[in-house]
């Protein structure tokens, strides 16, 4: 997970020349085919923001009016307000949340890290409109059932809590990536020399002098770069937003997209969806901009060699009981209370508190009503995309990494810029320009939309940014003189991939690659304006029952889906323990 | 067997474009051991990658075994896995996900027509025994410690028989007592073999100790090629006196000459007075030059005690002796100027003691500077 962190284009000063044949050559068209598709999508959305119309119109007219009215609109600038209060509080509550827990593994002696280690890598993948749900479960005001128990135990005449604002969302979301905030955190502290603090204190500092002088001076750059990626992770939130707040009208970018996209009545405006797409990567492209300056500033004083320090380790004493209770908390409230919420609502005819009654009405019925045939297809659509997304994008990942990395090509900073791109356009545009290209562009030639081709793509490109950083680290930990001496010793290009390069890599692929499937398997946002009954994954069935107000089915659908997650969490887990990548020192 | 003529190269970096090698040209006689020294960044490492074919050259024109493999003119380019030639990596390459087998039989694996396995496995052992590896055939390649990596690196390079060998700067992740080892040991296998031997290194011991021929360079040019004895009792330029060994320097004007040209020896007016010196070059009375003397040529007399010369000697004070085992390293203030010499250690010597100072003529070497 040290890689989270690691995706600075990365070029270094000598390469060695390479020759062009066969091998060399399918791999930089793979790299131009990979990244030209990420800047079709991207120039489909600038395109169509500029034209009214409707796919099928003979002739687009050209236009500046979604531009004028959405500036004008007053509702845009609401949603931009929400957006970054969504945002900030999403960042607030996981910083404060990760912090200490990071603090508590990295630096003091918390007993049983390996067990909190593997929890938060676990809960990186755990679905979170899963989770979202288990909270509306809890928390809605007419449903959730804290409020149905505190109107009836008290008497009131209104629901005490609401989940569906601004904050609340907000609050939810950061639960949800306390892990994230958490692995990206503990590589920060791990990265830092325990020198610098030593220096301190023996220059006479006292500990507290020596954290506030050293130690949070030297980190703050780390700190701050994972706080914006956290912060732009969350500005392209939708499966929060959209569970708690779409029924209410409480929108962010993500679900204000969506909306436009899905009106109740007529045809879809898609310049204005269009229009909205592209306001959402520029304000993508200033986040990750700031992202990448806080990145530059980060290797001046923490350590960034992937080098990992032993640094001191703070005895708990008598504070050990309330640190255990903080993390054990966590996880109760964050994770453990949606999910069994998601458990009992799944249960029970209709959502109600526990008691005798509630018992007697538990049943599984709610499984069994599931639609059979629905559900096949959505499985085994989820299944195609699990093996062929991973192996699709690491292929383009390991081409992309060699062309980047080992040759001497002009445009391989431009490739390489490419291939970051997907981490800084939300998802929802993604799929928004996949839905536009798809109806627009391809549908004469090329008819993508409804099968699980459309999905295939956006998925791959989507997660290519992720798919290159872990190439990247993988490539660039091997020395370049293994493979010269493969081509010395009379293999050519090919014969260096298969023997040497592949081999080598294996590893951190099979990590990467089963990584990505889950991923893959968790993903509501992609498929969420591209997905017909047809092509439908797992993940969109149950959005289909949540926005369909089924509570009861979807509660069903989403823990059978956590269900047959397990098993395939279970092999990550084995090859990331074995790859390292989950532990603590 | 090797020839490079004119060979240019630059490096096109984000900071801008370095000429590394400027218009290098060198020929390395069948079974030769053949050495490129010089200081970092001087382009030697350069040269060898485009040797191998790893690196493409801007122009000039290299040749193996009569065969050109690269050509800026004829736009000839061999790439590196036809080349037939052998290589050790600095970092050894071995690849840790083979075992020692794999690693020496894959140049085997790959050459045309491929040997059958029997042969594979025949050539495999030979080479193992050929670098004292035999009975580690299936041994993971890491775990080797580094001495048994360093022959596995040979033993790879060697197997297919190559007409041309390739080192580059194989010894210098070796501590200092293998070091010595493996330099008699590289020797003596290319010895054996008779393989055209193309050696890069920084280390001076290893040049003189190893080679036939060696090239001594500075950025991106060859300073001086000769024998090892040749470069260091007859040093071109203070580069090469100073990198090769240790160097004395003082500069001044040539006042005298005697003798003709090639053995000539000029008197020059240094700081700390005339010194007598043997020219090499050509030089005529009034041009600057340094005279180099090596601190183990300088001898040390008592003071006030007769140096039997009647020229070459002056008086001077200890200004610091460092004892290093073997000998003790000294130096003496002369004038303004700092001598440095060695001392056997049983010399009884101090700190502040007034002595003589004698420069015998035959060591000292007046360079053009």
């Amino acid at each position: 997970m040290a890689t989270i962190t690691a995706d600075k284009p990365i070029l270094p000063k000598r390469k060695p020349s390479f020759h062009f044949d066969i091998a060399s050559s399918s791999l930089v068209g793979l790299t131009v085919i990979a990244t030209s598709v990420i800047l079709v999508l991207v120039g489909v959305v600038l395109w169509l923001s500029f034209t009214e119309g409707t796919p099928g119109d003979p002739v687009l007219q050209y236009t500046l009016e979604h531009y004028t009215s959405l500036f004008l609109d007053g509702f845009t600038y609401r949603v931009l307000w929400n957006t970054m209060l969504f945002s900030l509080t999403t960042l607030a509550t996981s910083f404060a949340l990760a912090l200490p827990i990071a603090w508590l593994m990295e630096r003091t002696d918390f007993p049983g890290k390996p067990v909190v280690f593997t929890l938060m890598t676990t809960a990186l993948l755990i679905p979170s409109f899963a989770v979202a749900l288990g909270w509306v479960f809890l928390l809605h005001p007419k449903i959730g059932m804290v409020n149905q128990g505190l109107v009836a135990l008290l008497g009131l005449s209104d629901a005490p809590f609401d989940i569906s604002n601004i904050f609340a969302m907000g609050v939810v979301e950061g639960m949800n990536l306390t892990p994230l905030s958490f692995v990206m955190i503990a590589v920060v502290l791990r990265s830092m020399d325990p020198a610098l603090e030593e220096a301190a204190a023996i220059s006479g500092a006292k500990p507290w002098q020596a954290v506030l002088s050293v130690t949070l001076r030297v980190l703050l750059p780390g700190l701050l770069a994972a706080g914006i990626y956290v912060a732009m992770i969350g500005f392209a939130a939708f499966d929060v937003p959209a569970i708690l707040g779409l029924t209410r009208r409480i929108f962010t970018f993500s679900t204000y997209v969506f909306w436009v996209l899905t009106p109740s009545e007529g045809a879809p405006e898609y310049g204005s969806v269009a229009t909205l797409s592209v306001i959402m990567i520029a304000l993508a492209a200033l986040l990750s901009w700031c992202y990448r300056q806080a990145q530059k500033q980060a290797p001046k004083y923490a350590v960034v060699t992937g080098k990992a320090y032993r640094p001191r380790i703070a005895a708990l004493g008598r504070w050990r009981v309330a640190a255990i209770a903080f993390v054990v908390l966590y996880f109760i409230v964050a994770q453990l209370l949606p999910l069994l919420m998601l458990a009992w609502a799944s249960l029970l005819p209709y959502l109600q508190t526990p008691s005798a009654a509630a018992i007697e009405s538990i049943s599984l019925r709610n499984f069994l009503n599931l639609p059979k045939e629905l559900l096949w297809r959505a499985g085994s659509n989820t299944a195609i995309l699990m093996v062929v997304v991973p192996t699709i994008t690491l292929t383009a990942s390991v081409a992309i990494s060699w062309v980047v990395l080992r040759t001497r090509i002009r445009a391989r900073a431009l490739f390489d810029f490419l291939a970051f791109l997907p981490l800084a356009i939300p998802a929802i545009v993604f799929s928004v320009a996949a839905l536009l290209l798809a109806l627009f562009v391809m549908r004469h030639f090329a008819p993508i939309y409804g099968t699980l081709w459309i999905l295939i793509i956006v998925y791959a490109v989507a997660r290519l940014s992720y798919g290159t950083r872990m190439t990247n680290s993988a490539l660039i930990q091997i020395h370049t003189e293994l493979e010269e001496s493969a081509q010395v010793c009379g293999a050519t290009t090919g014969g260096v991939l298969r023997r040497v390069l592949v081999p080598l890599l294996a590893p951190s692929l099979l990590y990467a690659w089963i990584w990505i499937a889950l991923l893959t398997y968790r993903e509501l946002t992609l498929p969420v304006v591209i997905s017909t009954s047809n092509n439908l994954p797992f993940s969109y069935l149950v959005w289909g029952f949540v926005q369909a107000s089924a509570y009861g089915s979807a509660s069903a659908a989403a823990l059978l889906m956590l269900c047959l997650m397990l098993p395939v969490l279970l092999l990550y887990w084995l090859v990331a323990r074995r790859a390292g990548m989950i532990a603590p020192r | 067997m090797i020839g490079i003529r004119n060979l240019t190269m630059t490096y096109r970096t984000a900071h801008g474009e370095h000429l590394a090698v400027k218009g290098v040209s060198l020929e390395i006689k069948q079974g030769q051991f053949y050495t490129l020294l010089g200081p970092s960044g001087c382009g030697k490492t350069t040269i060898l990658r485009c040797v191998a074919g790893l690196e493409h050259p801007d122009g000039g024109e290299i040749e193996i075994g009569g065969r050109t493999v690269y050509s800026g003119a004829n736009r000839t380019w061999v790439p590196p896995h036809d080349r037939h030639i052998g290589m050790v990596f600095q970092s050894y390459a071995i690849w840790p996900h083979m075992t020692v087998f794999e690693n020496v039989a894959f140049p085997l694996r790959h050459k045309k027509p491929k040997p059958n396995r029997a042969e594979i496995r025949d050539r495999v052992a030979k080479a193992l025994a050929l670098v004292h590896l035999a009975g580690l055939e299936d041994r993971p390649a890491p775990y080797l410690s580094g001495g048994q990596q360093q022959r596995l690196a040979l033993a790879r390079a060697l197997v297919s028989e190559p007409r041309v060998l390739l080192l580059d700067e194989p010894l210098s992740n070796l501590d200092a007592k293998l070091r010595e080892e493996m330099r008699l040991e590289i020797r003596q296998v290319v010895e054996r073999l008779g393989v055209t031997t193309l050696f890069v290194t920084h280390e001076q011991i290893e040049a003189l100790t190893m080679s036939d021929v060696m090239a001594v360079m500075n950025d991106g040019h060859i300073i001086q090629e000769g024998s090892p004895a040749d470069i260091y009792a007859k040093p071109k330029g203070a580069f090469v006196a100073d990198f090769i060994g240790r160097s004395n320097f003082l500069s001044g004007k040539i006042t005298a000459m005697t003798g003709s040209n090639g053995s000539a020896t000029a008197t020059v007016d240094t700081p700390i007075g005339p010194i007598h010196a043997r020219v090499e070059s050509e030089a005529q009375i009034g041009d600057t030059v340094t005279v180099a003397i090596r601190p183990e040529n300088v001898t040390l007399l008592p003071h006030g005690s007769d140096p039997g010369i009647p020229h070459n000697h002056f008086a001077g004070t200890i200004d610091t002796i460092v004892y290093v085992g073997n000998l003790l390293d000294c130096v003496v203030s002369v004038g303004k100027e700092r001598v440095r010499l060695q001392l056997q250690p049983s010399a009884e010597v101090d700190r502040g003691a007034q002595v003589r100072l004698a420069f015998p003529v035959e060591h000292c070497l007046a360079l053009r500077a």
